[in-house]
């Protein structure tokens, strides 16, 4: 929870209505992006105070009935008690709950598996017999607001860390049992990530929108739209955080504003992740 | 095999519907007929009542096609005295699932929590909640039979229930959902159009104050088609807003009589 | 209201009747009793008007939905297909669940009405589960009842039970065959798997019920026995009897959880009397309701 005086919320909202933040930034910009990878399928990204880790997982299991020819892929996000006392315990579920639903929608695209960041597809190893299991895990270690756009993008640089070991199947199993499958220690295939989107959330206190929204400007916020957008431009998913209700040509103008901001986002992520692997390939 | 192995689940539907792997082609042509004949862009017709459950303080029954939703409001009653003190009222919502509501027996009792969450965020913009400070507010939904759409039906119907219990709101909520399906869009999908969708588009407005509450997409959308999908909702919006109006008229005038 | 202003030496001339009814519920139902009449205009012995409409929920094999007064129940079943255990190769079973989901009343008191299963079960004969039998050894029947409570308002028992004795009436099994991985599927008209597969329960679409239980709940409260009460009757004065009969006014159950009122032998007949009255009223809503049904 953030206590703000009377004049702080006039500072804040009057900075960001002549688009100069408390923290010298417009209202377009992001605070400086961080992104370290570490071991096979795991990054951790810093905007600014805010600080989150994923991490990747796989492993070998059997797809569901209603779909044989896909893999699963399960996102949870912890918030750590770390990050602010009150997620203690169980305190932290709703939140929790929130990212990890407002996540997998954005990622894991429709029914059908249309416009998916992750293509369930190809985590296939045999039809309706056996696939790889994703275990994808956030934790929020600091909360300085915009988180989702954190985790979005943690996510991002840890499957792009990701390599998924080369399974040799048998090719003489019966049809009824499950086939022999031999996962190499050596051979891995990289995990494809330029499908993945990133996740710009638009924050709206007073009249206009800013991204990256510190806790501080989000306690000012009448209502938040998170657009998620791939390299083609498209939109992948979008999720309104609560508040108060917007104009349609509002929402409209905000997803565009979104579109436009992810582009940049798009490229400085993926350089700070090359950044990143570059550096790690040195040690 | 299941029925011989001991390993397996007790139990299991006879019916052949689960194993249906590939969406049938004709989903995605051009011309392909809906499964229950409507047009691409014609909604089921509502079927709304208020003041179904007698225990509550206002409540409502909402039945578009199969899909059919009870209600129920509570209070303004006392917070939880683990709350703490709070000057706007607390909305606590929450949705369950009869087991028979899905074809396969209590298949949709999992992902609660998250419709929850949703009927919360779609409400909360509409309703006055300085109205009662410290106290709460609790939207219980019953989704008896699950026919599609659930979660915009489950929204109107808690506004309706809402208005029923004389809670105060800039304005009902209208909630329509629209299926992207192959390069069709087609509003207020059954179950069977929602299971091979490619992408879903949901609006929850309040129809005359032309606000949006809640949008939530999946799939993959290109901006015009948003636009196109949008348009299509918030008029159909519009309609389930004179419907729900037209309703609580009615029983606010059989009520004086 | 009836008989509540016309006390001259206590409160309540001087109160309005609902603040009266609030503050002081017990004085409040003792003075109707004393006019042998019940805040909803009732006589003592009289039980709400109830309704019953089957077929209300489409997925289910066989579904109710009972009334009594504000008191609504909705009961649903769904048939699946199980292997029967080794003791008892050719019978079915059936499982039945009682929820009290949060619409149904303000404080959800769960638990209490659950009692309804045992006696729906094969305690009461209604059911024979050797007719739920499909393939000997290999497949039955386990008919899940779910009792679902919509509205809460008293004698939650006897809506419950009518509202599951009503669906097992209601109760059509779907026609079924055995494919060749020895699963039980059902036989649909389009495909024409009919000719391949023969149909293993032709004959046996609906149960036969043998007896069909009815249940009363009354109050005790000093020498007054109030059928079939109301939640606020329930809440004030808090003795119950639920006595079950069956259609032939056999004793099936008599339930006396404890009270501060004790009954003797006349009250516990008397109780039982009001019971056989309600049997015959509650058979002739379940035939009328069949009958709608088959005419429909």
């Amino acid at each position: 929870m953030v206590g703000l005086s009377v004049g702080e919320k006039h500072f804040i909202q009057g900075g960001i209505a002549q688009d100069l933040r408390t923290d010298g930034r417009k209202r377009l910009t992001y605070r400086p992006i961080s992104v370290e990878t570490g071991a096979n399928g795991s990054a951790r990204v810093k905007m600014g105070k805010t600080e989150v880790i994923a991490s990747v997982k796989a492993e070998l299991g059997r797809p569901n009935s209603s779909a044989p020819d896909k893999g699963k892929v399960s996102i949870y996000i912890d918030c750590s008690p770390t990050a602010a006392p009150q997620y203690e315990g169980r305190g932290g579920e709703e939140l929790s709950m929130e990212l990890s639903a407002a996540l997998r929608q954005c990622l894991l695209g429709g029914k059908t598996g249309a416009g998916a960041g992750i293509n369930l597809s190809s985590l296939s190893i045999v039809d309706g017999k056996v696939c790889w299991d994703l275990y994808i895990d956030g934790l929020v270690i600091n909360i300085d607001g915009n988180i989702l756009d954190a985790l979005g993008a943690a996510i991002k640089a840890a499957l792009s860390n990701t390599g998924i070991p080369k399974v040799n199947v048998a090719s003489t199993a019966p049809s009824d049992e499950q086939p022999e499958v031999d996962v190499s220690d050596e051979e891995f295939l990289q995990f494809d990530t330029t499908a993945v989107p990133v996740i710009v959330t638009l924050t709206k206190v007073g009249r206009h929108y800013i991204v990256d929204a510190t806790s501080e400007e989000e306690s000012e916020m009448s209502s938040a739209v998170s657009v998620s957008v791939n390299r083609q431009g498209l939109i992948c998913g979008l999720t309104k955080r609560g508040g108060a209700g917007l104009d349609p040509s509002v929402v409209l103008d905000m997803i565009s504003v979104g579109k436009h901001v992810s582009e940049q986002l798009m490229n400085k992520l993926d350089s700070e992740i090359a950044a990143a692997e570059a550096t790690m390939e040195e040690e | 095999m299941a029925a011989k192995g001991g390993a397996a689940p007790a139990t299991y539907s006879p019916s052949p519907t689960t194993f249906k792997k590939k969406r049938p082609p004709i989903f995605t042509d051009v011309d392909w007929v809906r499964p229950d004949g409507r047009d691409f862009h014609q909604c089921r017709p509502a079927f709304l009542r208020t003041g179904a459950v007698n225990a509550a303080s206002g409540s409502a029954y909402a039945e578009f096609g199969n899909t059919k939703v009870i209600v129920s409001i509570f209070g303004p009653r006392e917070s939880k005295k683990a709350m703490m003190y709070s000057d706007t009222g607390r909305l606590n919502c929450n949705v369950t699932y009869t087991t028979f509501a899905t074809p396969v027996r209590g298949q949709a009792s999992s992902d609660n929590k998250e419709i929850s969450s949703q009927l919360h965020k779609s409400l909360e913009g509409a309703i006055m909640l300085d109205t009662f400070p410290k106290t709460t507010v609790d939207v219980f939904a019953l989704v008896l039979e699950s026919g599609g759409c659930d979660l915009p039906v489950v929204i109107s119907c808690a506004s309706l229930a809402l208005a029923d219990a004389g809670i105060m709101m800039f304005d009902l909520v209208a909630a329509v959902s629209v299926s992207c399906l192959g390069k069709n869009l087609v509003i207020d999908p059954v179950s069977e159009e929602e299971n091979y969708q490619d992408g879903s588009l949901m609006i929850t407005c309040l129809p005359s104050r032309n606000e949006v509450t809640q949008l939530t997409i999946t799939g993959e959308w290109s901006s015009p088609k948003i636009h196109e999908a949008m348009e299509l909702c918030l008029d159909a919006c519009s309609k389930l807003g004179k419907i729900m109006r037209s309703c609580l008229k009615e029983s606010a005038s059989t009520s004086q009589e | 209201m009836v008989g509540s202003a016309n006390g001259a030496t206590d409160l309540s001339s001087e109160m309005e009747v609902d603040a009266f009814r609030r503050l002081f519920p017990l004085r409040f139902h003792e003075r109707h009793l004393l006019e042998s009449v019940r805040p909803d205009a009732r006589s003592l012995g009289k039980a709400r008007e109830t309704s019953l409409a089957l077929g209300a929920v489409a997925s289910a094999d066989g579904s109710a939905l009972a009334k009594i007064g504000c008191t609504t129940m909705l009961a649903a079943i769904k048939m699946e297909v199980m292997t029967p255990s080794k003791e008892a190769p050719d019978e079915g079973c059936v499982a039945i669940d009682f929820h009290m989901p949060p619409i149904c009343s303000p404080i959800v008191r769960p638990g209490r009405p659950a009692e309804a299963a045992p006696v729906v079960s094969k305690h009461s004969g209604m059911i024979d589960l050797k007719e739920l039998s499909l393939v000997s050894g290999k497949a039955a029947w386990m008919a899940y009842l779910d009792i679902y409570c919509l509205d809460a308002d008293g004698a939650l028992f006897d809506a419950a039970l009518l509202a599951a004795a009503a669906a097992f009436s209601h109760l059509q099994i779907p026609v079924v065959s055995l494919n060749d991985d020895g699963r039980i599927v059902v036989v649909s008209k389009e495909n024409g798997e009919k000719a391949k597969n023969k149909p293993v329960n032709e004959e046996k679409r609906k149960l036969k019920l043998r007896s069909i239980p009815f249940a009363l709940t009354c109050i005790l409260h000093k020498n007054y026995i109030l059928a079939d009460p109301t939640a606020e009757e329930e809440s004030i004065m808090d003795t119950l009897i639920t006595i079950v009969l069956d259609t032939s006014c056999q004793l099936v159950s008599l339930y006396k959880p404890g009270g501060p009122a004790l009954a003797y032998e006349s009250v516990l007949q008397d109780c039982i009397a009001l019971s056989r009255q309600r049997v015959k009223e509650l058979q002739k809503i379940l035939n009328e309701a069949i009958l709608d049904m088959d005419v429909d």
